[in-house]
């Protein structure tokens, strides 16, 4: 198995699961159930977490039937990839969006048991926008080498394919970065400021759970989960800018594979803390069951290794 | 609680002198140049020259700079994730969270503080020449320096304070917490720009 097998594998999962995750929404609101309304919200999560594997192997794949400077492999529509890429990267930020959204709604169950209606309008309009982006780039990342699903002649099809935003696309988000000298710095500072942020999340969550400073309710701790998400958030933003800018550096590095597995990971870690009451039921002297610290201990383990991962880059790997 | 600090620190120092004594000692390998260096940028490279600077500089390893330069960023994960979730609490974020159970993060502050003394330490020892006349080094020393003392000071004001919770927080607290943050911003990004500002090490350019 390669890079290019794990995209073709994995890149039917965001249309199909975020579709399911969209259904079960609407039935929740529906049914107003709580629990269905949980279960959706934490498909619609781990599904964005997962979608940064599935982008981030579509450069590889992309590399493999059409490589830089040299000849596609017969049959391939190239044009069809470039507007793949286009329309995937908008799915792309609809669907992170939609999860930090979804992020918040279970955060909020927790602590008033609904999710408020701007809330939940949010999560509706963006997953419905999202996934329309999502099932186009799937349709047109069929078209590249299936040209028995094209109605028509071919080129039409990749012509119609043709849609974009001038300023939202890889090829103006890279010119954006490597335009001037300052932006790849100025997003490493960025980068390394969300790191600490959501390190300042994970820590103080984590180690409360495994039993350090007691005295603090670990129900009071649950207040500051959206500070990690926001720190997160920013290494996504300028993480998808270096990726974009110079994929070269990251689709052949192995420390970058291990990398998105370790975030897809974390991210399945979160999702524990997010959709289980078990893990802040204890208050201020309370302990948190064994379960519980054992996420916890293997989500500052999973950090760590991200961390590792990232600086790692220049080091095993050959990003700069 | 504050002794382990000053003894790992007492320890951090007197290493640290003892490697730098030593190596100035040892062999200066430094070849003939153009210019004859002046007698002070003489002492900085011969210090650059011993072997154990050479090898943190220069070799492949991962232990060498990739390893320590990883220990520094985990370390500054330790002290400026904690920093950051002590000042956000003073400033009004999760007021349901005690004030007073945060001081047992400090153990874990102070592990972070030293490792990345030590580990900011030996990364200096290897570039001593550059870094010092790197003003990007100097105004990261700063920030970190006022950055410490701004902690201390909430420390003492704060979390040393077993009533805190029960009264009104002492005025300049929220001050402190503030600027607390912008210094530690201030030496991350200093740091961070230490890649860009200057010669690089370890990556063979």
């Amino acid at each position: 198995m390669n890079i290019p097998h794990i995209h073709i594998l994995l890149n039917h999962v965001p249309t199909v699961g975020f579709s399911l995750g969209l259904a079960l929404f609407v039935a929740a609101l529906v049914t107003k159930s709580q629990d269905l309304k949980r279960a959706s919200l934490a498909i619609v999560f781990f599904i964005a977490v997962l979608s940064t594997a599935v982008y981030v192997s579509g450069n590889a794949a992309a590399d493999a039937i059409c490589p830089v400077g040299q000849e596609c492999l017969p049959g391939v529509a190239k044009t069809a990839i470039s507007s793949h890429e286009d329309i995937a990267l908008l799915a792309y930020a609809l669907m992170q969006l939609t999860g930090a959204f979804a992020f918040i709604g279970l955060w909020r169950m927790r602590r008033t048991s609904h999710i408020g209606s701007g809330t939940t309008g949010a999560i509706l309009v963006l997953s419905l926008l999202t996934f329309g982006m999502m099932a186009r780039a799937a349709t047109i990342g069929g078209e590249i080498r299936h040209p028995e699903i094209v109605e028509g002649p071919v080129e039409a099809a990749e012509s119609a394919a043709g849609f974009q935003l001038a300023w939202f696309n890889p090829p103006a988000v890279k010119s954006f970065v490597l335009g001037s000298e300052w932006v790849w710095p100025a997003s490493e500072t960025l980068h390394f400021i969300g790191l600490c942020l959501l390190f300042s999340v994970v820590l103080m969550v984590d180690l409360r759970i495994l039993g350090m400073a007691k005295g603090m309710p670990i129900s009071a701790a649950h207040k500051i989960l959206p500070w990690g998400l926001l720190g997160f958030g920013m290494n996504v933003i300028t993480g998808m800018l270096f990726f974009i800018a110079a994929p070269e550096q990251y689709t052949g590095n192995v420390v970058f594979f291990w990398k998105v597995v370790l975030i897809v990971l974390a991210g399945i870690n979160g999702l524990y803390f997010l959709v289980f009451d078990e893990a802040w039921t204890a208050g201020a002297d309370g302990d948190a069951p064994l379960r519980s610290k054992v996420a916890a201990l293997s989500a500052i383990v999973l950090w760590i290794g991200v961390l590792f991962c990232g600086h790692m880059l220049p080091f095993l790997g050959n990003a700069f | 609680m504050i002794k382990v600090p000053r003894i790992l620190s007492a320890i951090l120092v007197a290493a640290l002198l003892l490697m730098i004594a030593h190596s100035a000692l040892a062999l200066p390998q430094e070849e003939p140049g153009p210019s004859p260096p002046s007698e002070e940028e003489g002492i900085l490279k011969s210090i650059e020259n011993t072997a154990l600077a050479a090898w943190i500089r220069e070799s492949p390893s991962v232990f060498a700079f990739a390893g320590i330069l990883l220990l520094h960023t985990i370390g500054m994960g330790l002290v400026v994730g904690i920093c950051a979730g002590l000042d956000l609490r003073i400033l009004g974020v999760a007021r349901e969270i005690p004030l007073a159970p945060m001081r047992r993060f400090f153990p874990v502050l102070w592990v972070g503080f030293f490792l990345n003394a030590a580990t900011g330490l030996l990364l200096l020892y290897a570039d001593l020449s550059t870094k010092l006349i790197n003003p990007d080094f100097w105004a990261k020393i700063v920030f970190i320096a006022l950055a410490v003392v701004t902690l201390l000071r909430l420390k003492k004001l704060v979390f040393n304070d077993p009533d805190i919770d029960h009264k009104p927080l002492p005025a300049n607290a929220k001050l402190l917490a503030f600027i607390s943050l912008i210094l530690w911003i201030g030496a991350v990004t200093a740091g961070r720009l230490m890649a860009y500002i200057g010669p690089v090490s370890g990556l063979g350019f």
